[in-house]
């Protein structure tokens, strides 16, 4: 009884806490528009950017995904391939961008591409669009390809992580001796023909799977899209931007029509996105045989000039947005002389706050504390959650665990934007006075946070054997001592990991806090960042002020990460 | 101290593990049981020790129904097929988890265990440099320290090759008899269970109705011709090549 208790109540409050928001925003929404949430999904072109914003979030999530693909797959095929020097640091290089907070992404990216910077100044003008790329556009009839393509680029940065940590475990660990046995027979002669009739077979699913998440994320990205491509429409930007007037009785329908439509399109596009990738992941945990990857690269040798250039491009690849936007916040422009000097004076001012309504140090505070609080609500709640899916799965009820697993996944099937709309309309419902209350913006990042904690958690539960509980109930420790001396400290890595990634996602969350954070007092890093973007650049600290906040901001998510880094490889007696 | 097991069965779902099973022995003595694998010798050791609820039967363990106990209470101690050690610990904190407060541990008695099995000088190394040999002897100070009222042994040597695994089944004889903790051991190696037990019980003879220890226990001079009280190897001698 106690034990169904102990399993029932982190449920209720966890479901509870990620549908009641959206149930309620979606109730709202159909009670002012008067219509269900798939009429409404027919009725996107209503708004007056509804049909460009759909038709520009398919096509650049999907540009994006092949773009992706068509750079990391190399990159994957040279890391796993080969044996490389330091590739604990080439890794860790190529998987930062995936850490980091989108807004850092963007401001990185306006580094590069302004006119100031490394691209500008070998020729490639993204965003005035002139020269090589004003000529494209001009060719090819494209508005805004410039912008375009910086988005497509940043979108392929970010997402880089996904191709390499899909696929090269899979190059690096397969038996060489498949390659060489099918080089040994008529098909595997040619070099086309392996890759084809070997290769191909062989990664296709890795590849699907980083496509189709890279696809996911570009679907839904927003800081992105706000800052590198600031004329065009995708559906989480509009949302994002007219979400504030939706589900208000009598007042702009199109635009609660709109969010209406457009998140439950989202929504269904999210979930079968995600089918797909599970059923594909599914598929590849039961394929061949692997070889340590130790064993694989000493057999195919040192990498040649090829692969040493492609892997040298990557991490700079992967580095150059980050160093650019670090430089750009002690770069400073004179706008009569067009000259640049270097300084501290960006730093000055947004430690002292002389460009905002937050310094640096209080709304790094608000982002610490928001973070910190999501890390206790979803590392609290994920890890009983977790717990609970187990303990269902070994009393054999495996119908009701999956049912719960599916639904406890449920968050990621939503994006940003449509949490913050979510718990904007909810808690409008259920209660207006939480509005004031300055802990709010914790709500919608445990709702995104806590599927993480979840999906990191429970495969490490269940991969505890079941002899170390057993052993300690015959030492004598009764449930609650098991729990805590036994369990946690075999989860200590995960629990780490799923804490710091909370933080990080938590740090630097954007889509949800912008929607929801509606007093200056609570602005976080990434709003504070935006908000300085936002003003009007006549003044010269302006965008330097904006990158040195965001460099904070990718400072302190590194920091979280080399921390965790830390902790995750003691090994040392004692907890 | 006895143990009574009376008609005991145990079922999973339709699947009969152990039907209408008795035995009983008595205070002080070590009993071998020998069975092929699959038979259900581990379910056996661990409806005793209360970590699997029996469909049926009574287990009496001095003179008191524990069937219906939880297992943390049975004040039982269990040796696994593969050695438990918690990885989060070294080898003196592993040793410590046989007291539930650090502060309630008698180091005198631990570091007088850990020499008696040769583990003097390996308090701090981390579990995973220790060889199949040393963390089982590991386990085995371990579960000494809680001053079990009965020893389950569940084939604890199986992994072991066939020389150390012979030493060691010497060495947990020594320190059971020495201080005169009853215990059962199950194994499919009837060399193991002639060293280690005082009889020697076959399966299939357990599971039959009415029968009791006696009528079905041979000594383990009978099985092995070399009694079991044998002298055993020096226990502080060091398993260097059990891997």
């Amino acid at each position: 009884m106690k034990s169904t208790v102990f399993r029932t109540v982190p449920v209720v409050l966890y479901l509870s806490m990620i549908l009641l928001p959206l149930l309620l925003a979606v109730d709202r929404l159909m009670l002012v528009t008067g219509s269900n949430p798939f009429e409404s999904m027919y009725l996107i072109d209503e708004h007056p950017f509804g049909a460009e914003a759909l038709r520009f979030t398919f096509i650049q999530a999907f540009l994006s995904a092949v773009l992706t693909l068509v750079i990391g797959i190399p990159i994957a095929w040279w890391l796993g391939r080969y044996q490389w020097r330091f590739i604990g640091i080439i890794r860790a290089a190529l998987t930062l961008p995936f850490v980091t907070p989108s807004i850092v992404a963007a401001m990185g990216f306006l580094a590069l591409i302004r006119k100031d910077g490394v691209l500008h100044s070998i020729g490639i003008d993204l965003r005035t669009e002139t020269g090589f790329i004003g000529a494209l556009s001009s060719s090819t009839g494209i508005e805004n390809s410039g912008h375009i393509i910086a988005l497509l680029v940043a979108h392929a940065w970010f997402n880089l992580a996904l191709v390499v940590r899909f696929v090269e475990p899979k190059i690096a660990t397969l038996p060489p001796r498949y390659e060489d046995a099918f080089r040994m027979l008529p098909a595997g002669e040619s070099t086309l023909n392996r890759l084809t009739q070997f290769w191909w077979p062989m990664l296709k699913i890795p590849i699907l799977s980083a496509f189709t998440f890279t696809f996911l994320f570009s679907f839904t990205s927003f800081a992105l899209v706000r800052w590198l491509a600031p004329d065009m429409w995708t559906l989480e930007a509009l949302m994002a931007t007219v979400g504030g007037s939706a589900g208000i009785p009598n007042y702009r329908l199109d635009v609660s029509q709109f969010v209406l439509g457009a998140s439950t399109l989202q929504a269904i596009v999210l979930i079968a996105a995600l089918s797909l990738s599970g059923r594909l992941q599914q598929r590849n945990s039961r394929e061949i045989e692997l070889v340590s990857e130790g064993y694989s690269r000493t057999t195919i040798g040192r990498p040649g000039l090829l692969p040493r250039i492609g892997i040298l491009f990557a991490t700079v690849f992967a580095l150059a947005p980050l160093a650019s936007m670090a430089l750009a916040s002690v770069r400073i422009r004179n706008r009569t002389t067009e000259s640049y000097r270097w300084s501290f004076e960006a730093w000055q001012s947004a430690f002292q706050g002389d460009l905002s309504y937050a310094s640096v140090p209080e709304a790094l505070t608000n982002s610490l504390v928001y973070a910190l609080g999501c890390l206790l609500i979803s590392c609290i709640l994920g890890f009983f959650v977790a717990h609970s899916i187990h303990a269902l799965e070994k009393q054999k009820r495996y119908k009701l665990a999956q049912m719960l697993d599916v639904m406890s996944m449920l968050p990621l099937a939503v994006s940003g934007v449509m949490v913050g709309i979510g718990v904007l309309l909810g808690v409008l419902k259920i209660w207006p006075a939480l509005f004031s209350f300055y802990g709010l913006p914790m709500l919608p990042h445990a709702m995104l946070t806590t599927p993480f904690v979840i999906r990191i958690l429970l495969p490490a539960m269940r991969e505890i054997d079941s002899d170390y509980d057993a052993m300690g109930m015959v030492l004598g420790y009764n449930s609650t001592q098991r729990f805590f001396k036994i369990k946690i400290p075999l989860l200590k890595p995960q629990i780490v990991v799923a804490s710091a990634l909370s933080m990080a996602f938590s740090l630097g969350e954007f889509g949800a806090s912008w929607v929801v954070l509606r007093s200056g007092a609570w602005d976080t890093l990434p709003i504070l960042v935006d908000q300085l973007m936002s003003r009007p650049k006549y003044f010269e600290l302006v965008t330097p002020t904006a990158m040195a906040a965001a460099t904070v901001l990718m400072f302190t998510t590194f920091l979280l990460f080399v921390i965790a880094e830390r902790f995750r490889a003691h090994r040392g007696g004692g907890f | 101290m006895s143990l009574i097991v009376q008609d005991l069965d145990v079922s999973f779902g339709a699947n009969t593990v152990i039907s209408n099973l008795n035995f009983e022995m008595k205070s002080g003595d070590i009993v071998a049981i020998i069975g092929p694998s699959g038979c259900g010798k581990t379910t056996l050791l661990r409806a005793i020790s209360g970590l699997l609820k029996p469909t049926k039967g009574t287990i009496v363990l001095n003179g008191k129904n524990i069937e219906k106990q939880p297992c943390e209470q049975r004040e039982v101690g269990m040796l696994f097929q593969r050695p438990v050690l918690f990885p989060f610990k070294d080898v003196l904190g592993n040793v410590l988890f046989a007291y539930k407060r650090k502060k309630d541990a008698d180091m005198d008695q631990v570091n007088a265990i850990l020499g008696e099995l040769g583990l003097t000088g390996k308090e701090n190394q981390a579990i995973e440099t220790l060889s199949g040999g040393e963390a089982q002897r590991v386990v085995l100070a371990r579960a000494l320290l809680t001053h079990p009222r009965l020893m389950l042994l569940d084939e604890p040597l199986s992994a072991l090759d066939v020389d150390l695994r012979r030493k060691i089944a010497h060495e947990i004889r020594s320190v059971l008899k020495a201080r005169g903790i009853p215990a059962i051991h199950v194994t499919h190696d009837p060399e193991e269970a002639a060293i280690i037990g005082d009889q020697v019980l076959h399966w299939k003879d357990l599971q039959s109705s009415d029968d009791s220890l006696n009528e079905h226990s041979q000594s383990n001079t009978q099985i092995m011709g070399e009694p079991s009280s044998a002298p055993p190897n020096s226990i502080t001698e060091q398993d260097t090549n059990d891997d």
